[in-house]
């Protein structure tokens, strides 16, 4: 990829075959996310932030902590991973 | 003599042998010695070694990815430890399939996994690619060093398991692990010393802080057995020993030759680098837990609080501040050969470089702060204890991890002969991790100082609240790790191969380089240019100075 001046900050903060607009989604998530977390405290004043749990009552019980968005983050994290192992190891 | 003193001595006195014979041979027994050694690498384990290949720098290759992946799960643990400090009935749940984790069994587990699993297998990784480089020859067994990674995986998965509950079904687990452990690092010591005995030249300096990091793992185990490992001291001290020497002195010969390597710098300073040699050894480093737990798990002892004698204490202060000269002259020539005369005009986004630049910036702060926590802990009444957990988990993912893994990718395309798939994505995952360890652990310590001042528990609002930030920044590191460890599995597969060559990008770039004084065209490139930078020559004028006319 040839260094260029113009496109020196797209270059750091793209990944190669990423559309160059692409900043514009993950601009857009922070946004949401922050809108999100004022709307949640104005409308439920003093309330935690909803676990899985209250999302799916299904997991009631056992998804019943914060923790577990990070948690279920990094299980696709692996998966994600073992996927790329066999995908790639049968690619060709 | 306290107890402490005579290990050390054991210590040093094994050491100096260990030395003489690695550089004399052991006479007329040399040969049956490497032939036997020879065997029971390759034939002795009969079929199993067929398994895997021998293929050059596949042992290298094997330890490298595995390091990767035991990085995932240490900075899962490490999270889960830091959130369950905040609610510790996070992960309640899982009681019912007979799992009860708390903060401390998650950290201690954490602390098993990073160091053992991936500072441990990233180092021994970058140390089977370097030794044969340094001596000019061949790794004694490709196939043996490649087996035994699964060994040693398995040894720390054991360990991780003890950490959360030693004994199960009436079965020592400690015992399995530590089995597993010797087993493997005793195969990884002799295929190392084998081919360093192979080796055409004199060994550099950083190959031996190599070597004798690796020796003084078993010599410091020897040493302090002979001492009284059933003292809290001496379990302290062999965890310190273990720490200076298997963790930190194979990093600084590590961080050395890839500092060179990656920069195409020679060394800074030859002097520097025997410093820290000698002073590795020489020395007691204080970073480290404030407690021997786990030296005591690991030999199967009954652990002990610290309590040393007088004539202890004072050797002990006194080797402690010594380490800092060689933890100095490390980060003095890292920083120097890094930088050199023309800063990464090689290859300006050679990946692991920023990983190596972070460790090594992180090193000298965390060492000094480690030598207060230390001292304090062995004081009489010890006021800064609950910092040093905190402070140990800032050791490791500020100073050894980014260190370890950083020279493992920047070893990544020499071991593997194919790039990372993408600099965009190894440069993401450095900020990912870096600025989430350091931001995370940053704001943990916040929390505990808050602790310690308030003298109140975790769930008071103050430090509990700022617990659970730490938590979440420090989630960064998972993250990242899970990055780093796709990226290199894709550049396994997909990655542009060395032969190639790869074109790499740089966000640094100049319109107009200003010139003071002739340079070499390196320089200027190192500086930013590139091919359509303008060089303004600076006029310089030989009339003496005066001063600033203001009307």
């Amino acid at each position: 990829m040839p260094s260029d001046s113009a496109d020196s900050v797209g270059e750091f903060i793209q990944g190669e075959s990423e559309p160059s607009s692409s900043w514009v989604v993950l601009a857009f998530g922070l946004v949401l996310s922050l809108a999100t977390l004022i709307l949640h405290g104005m409308l439920f004043p003093g309330r935690d932030l909803p676990v899985i749990s209250d999302i799916l009552p299904v997991f009631d019980g056992v998804f019943d902590s914060g923790i577990w968005f990070f948690i279920l983050g990094v299980m696709m994290g692996v998966f994600a991973i073992i996927a790329t192992m066999m995908t790639e190891a049968t690619s060709e | 003599m306290g107890d402490v003193v005579t290990s050390m001595a054991f210590f040093w006195g094994l050491m100096l042998l260990s030395y003489f014979l690695m550089q004399n041979g052991m006479w007329i027994l040399n040969d049956v010695v490497k032939s036997m050694c020879r065997f029971a690498l390759g034939k002795a384990l009969g079929p199993a070694i067929d398994f895997v290949e021998g293929r050059e720098g596949s042992a290298s290759k094997t330890w490298m990815m595995q390091g990767m992946f035991w990085l995932i799960l240490a900075s899962l643990f490490t999270f889960e430890g830091l959130w369950l400090a905040y609610d510790a009935n996070a992960l309640h749940s899982l009681s019912s399939w007979g799992y009860n984790p708390t903060s401390d069994s998650l950290l201690y587990a954490a602390g098993f996994a990073a160091l053992y699993g991936g500072v441990g297998m990233l180092i021994i990784a970058c140390s089977f690619h370097i030794i044969p480089k340094l001596a000019d020859t061949e790794l004694a067994s490709e196939k043996n060093g490649t087996l035994v990674s699964y060994l040693w995986t398995l040894s720390v998965l054991f360990l991780v398991i003890a950490a959360h509950n030693s004994e199960i079904l009436g079965v020592n687990i400690f015992l399995i692990a530590t089995a597993l452990h010797g087993l493997a690092f005793l195969a990884v010591l002799i295929n190392l010393l084998l081919t360093a005995s192979e080796r055409k030249s004199a060994l550099p300096l950083p190959g031996w802080l190599i070597m004798l990091g690796m020796l003084a793992d078993p010599v410091s185990v020897v040493a302090t057995v002979l001492g009284g490992i059933g003292s809290g001291a001496v379990q302290w001290l062999l965890a310190h020993l273990v720490s200076g020497t298997f963790f930190f002195a194979t990093l600084a010969g590590i961080s050395l030759y890839v500092s060179s390597s990656a920069t195409g710098n020679p060394l800074w300073s030859r002097s520097l680098t025997a410093v820290t040699t000698v002073g590795a050894i020489a020395t007691i480093t204080p970073m480290g837990y404030s407690h021997g737990r786990m030296a005591a798990d690991m030999l199967l002892v009954s652990f002990e609080e610290v309590s040393m004698q007088s004539t202890d204490g004072i050797a002990v202060a006194f080797l402690m501040a010594l380490a800092v000269i060689p933890v100095m002259s490390l980060v003095a020539n890292v920083m120097m050969t890094l930088r050199g005369g023309d800063a990464f005009v090689e290859n300006p986004d050679s990946a692991g470089v920023p990983e190596i630049n972070l460790g090594i910036s992180m090193l000298l702060p965390l060492a000094v702060a480690s030598l207060f926590i230390q001292s304090d802990a062995l004081s009489h009444n010890p006021e800064l204890t609950g910092m040093s957990s905190t402070l140990v988990l800032m050791v490791i993912w500020l100073v050894l991890v980014p260190l370890s893994l950083g020279s493992a990718q920047h070893l990544f395309p020499s071991v593997t002969g194919r790039n990372l798939l993408s600099a965009n994505r190894s440069r993401w995952a450095f900020w990912m991790m870096g600025w989430g360890a350091f931001f995370g652990l940053t704001i943990t310590m916040m929390a505990d100082i808050a602790q310690i001042e308030a003298a109140a528990d975790s769930t008071g609002i103050m430090s509990g609240e700022v617990r659970v930030v730490g938590a979440i920044l420090f989630y960064g590191a998972a993250v990242g790790a899970i990055m780093h460890t796709l990226n290199a599995l894709s550049g396994l597969y997909r990655g542009t191969p060395v032969s190639e060559g790869r074109a790499t990008s740089t966000s640094i770039a100049r319109d107009d380089y200003s010139l003071t004084t002739p340079t070499s065209v390196r320089k200027i490139l190192a500086g930013g240019a590139h091919l359509d930078t303008t060089v303004v020559p600076v006029g310089e004028s030989d009339d003496p100075g005066a001063p600033t006319d203001l009307h």
